[in-house]
């Protein structure tokens, strides 16, 4: 008597600790709380402004995210004229382009927009544009 | 027989068990196995061009990023300032204020403007010359209020094949706000026009380093006074309610109802009566189209010097799905509200309709609260994919006028005019 009371607690103990397990198993199954580094980033919240009431409305400085241009010969003559009036990123956000398309834009700035780009810089910065941002070049 | 009963079933519950136990046993390290190779990475980033295909993305592929009075949006360029309005803002027919994209030609934007000191100038062509201040307009004019759709010409840009210089916009180089102001007709009128006068020129604050008289020192846009859409035009100070923001034009920007956004000139300060045609660089040979239908050409045809170009205007039908967006899958059978947005240029959006594909055919959607023929109308199908596997949903709109959006894109030198069917591609998963 004493005997079959003892296995059925037994019994129901081993039962319950293959339900815990089981509970277990499947909790971990579905993969939960996994953290890993930031890799995209994050975004600093602005500080309020001080304002006074006045006629003056004024916002801070436009924040500058400026992107690296691929090293390379012509990136000097690339950076010291097409950064007068805009960001690298007027070249580093187009898609790969041909040759031809990026003649016509160098082209552009000078004789449309006025830019005062000497020959030969003109020709290293379309070197440069070749070499690193056409179908055939673009890496990155 | 009891006891073999009971002996049975225990010695049948201790099997299972062992059976289950071992399976559990083996499931755990297969699971922990899985768990190794599966574990979840980091997102990844998007590169930070796309090509040299068409961009797949809906928006375009640059990082976020804040500007002042702005919440974090996609970031084109940062100097002359060019941001894009993440996708999920276009749920709701009106664009938020932070929110709203921004498209800046030149490098010397505002950063303040003094109400004390600040004029709108109309001169040139007139009998009696204007200068009118903040406080002039608020109080001196019968306000206007209406909703209107702000799109980018370039919107899309990053569609075309083959691809165009410019800035490589996504979708979302547009908004609609509730615009408040006095009527522009009201303005020219006052200063009093004199005959001879073909055109109205519009100049703000922005500026570039360029020489004078160049159009990297000064944007400016013309429209012609016989056009009818200066009669529905206005000059806004207020943008849903509030000013404009420092980057979308303040303290007021032209609304130009169902134009591109390129004649919308922002920190407005002069308007200009002409006597002849403006013939600047920014009205030519920028912001032209082809004379065709659909304002679509070929790269052979523009470099034979067949293509006759027109000044860009009205904005063609189009329409967006928002939601889903792709990023998720759905469970097979469990219905979900695909949602979107749709504009025209040429007058309301009177249908929507939508397609999986699957079931084939256009059924329509329904649409949303009618804000004016000129705002975003949001649309809405109740959608439930019965089985697993890839789904494509498209979406097509119709205006008043008739036109119906086509599934060809178009191609043109400048990247304009993008109105093709828009589709997205969905994964639905097994529920069983």
């Amino acid at each position: 008597m004493i005997g079959a009371g003892k296995r059925r607690r037994v019994f129901f103990a081993l039962l319950i600790g293959v339900c815990v397990l089981a509970v277990g198993a499947i909790y971990a199954d579905l993969e939960i709380g996994y953290y890993t580094a930031a890799n995209l980033g994050r975004i600093a919240q602005p500080a309020p402004p001080n304002l006074r009431p006045n006629g003056v409305y004024n916002v801070a400085a436009y924040p500058l995210y400026t992107p690296q241009l691929v090293p390379g010969a012509g990136r000097q003559d690339a950076a010291a004229y097409c950064n007068t009036c805009h960001t690298p990123s007027y070249i580093t956000m187009q898609p790969p382009l041909p040759a031809a398309t990026w003649k016509a834009e160098v082209d552009k700035m000078g004789k449309a927009f006025g830019a005062q780009i000497p020959t030969d810089s003109q020709t290293r910065i379309l070197q440069y544009l070749d070499a690193h941002y056409t179908p055939e070049t673009r890496k990155r | 027989m009891s006891e073999n009963s009971s002996s049975y079933t225990r010695r049948a519950l201790l099997k299972t068990i062992g059976i289950g136990g071992g399976a559990l046993a083996l499931s755990h390290l297969a699971g922990a196995n899985a768990l190794a190779q599966q574990q979840p990475s980091a997102a990844r980033r998007l590169s930070s061009f796309t090509g040299p295909g068409a961009n797949p993305y809906w928006n375009s592929v640059g990082p976020m990023a804040t500007y002042p009075q702005k919440a974090p949006l996609v970031l084109l360029t940062d100097r002359p300032v060019q941001l894009e309005t993440p996708r999920q803002y276009f749920l709701d027919a009106i664009t938020p204020n932070d929110a709203f994209f921004v498209r800046w030609h030149l490098e010397s934007i505002p950063n303040e403007v003094d109400l004390s000191s600040w004029r709108l100038r109309v001169e040139g062509n007139v009998n009696k010359p204007l200068e009118l201040s903040f406080s002039d307009l608020l109080h001196k004019f019968k306000p206007v209020t209406f909703a209107a759709v702000n799109q980018c010409s370039g919107n899309s840009r990053s569609r075309f094949e083959p691809r165009v210089a410019g800035g490589q916009w996504g979708n979302g180089a547009m908004g609609c706000a509730r615009w408040r102001g006095v009527h522009f007709r009201e303005l020219l009128d006052m200063a009093g026009v004199k005959s001879g006068s073909v055109q109205v020129q519009m100049q703000g604050l922005e500026r570039g380093k360029g020489p004078k008289g160049m159009p990297s020192y000064e944007f400016k846009k013309s429209l012609d006074l016989s056009n009818p859409v200066l009669d529905e035009s206005i000059v806004a100070y207020s943008m849903n309610g509030e000013p404009l923001p420092m980057l979308n034009g303040f303290p007021v920007r032209l609304i130009v109802p169902g134009y591109f956004a390129t004649y919308w000139v922002k920190c407005l300060t002069d308007v200009r009566l002409l006597d002849k045609p403006d013939e600047n660089f920014w009205m030519n040979p920028a912001y032209r189209v082809p004379d065709t239908p659909r304002g679509t050409t070929t790269p052979a045809d523009v470099a034979a010097g067949k293509v006759k170009m027109i000044p860009i205007n009205r904005m063609p039908v189009r329409s967006f799905i928002i939601s889903p967006d792709g990023t998720t899958k759905i469970p097979a059978g469990l219905p979900v509200a695909v949602r979107g947005t749709s504009l025209s240029g040429f007058g309301r959006v009177v249908k929507v309709e939508f397609s999986d594909a699957a079931r084939g055919g256009w059924r329509e959607a329904r649409l949303g609260e009618d804000l004016g023929p000129y705002a975003f109308r949001t649309w809405e199908y109740p959608w439930t994919p019965e089985r697993p596997g890839k789904y494509s949903l498209a979406v097509r709109a119709t205006d008043e006028k008739g036109n119906v959006q086509p599934d060809e894109g178009v191609w043109n030198p400048g990247g304009y005019l993008w109105n093709k069917i828009e589709r997205q591609e969905i994964v639905v998963g097994d529920a069983a």
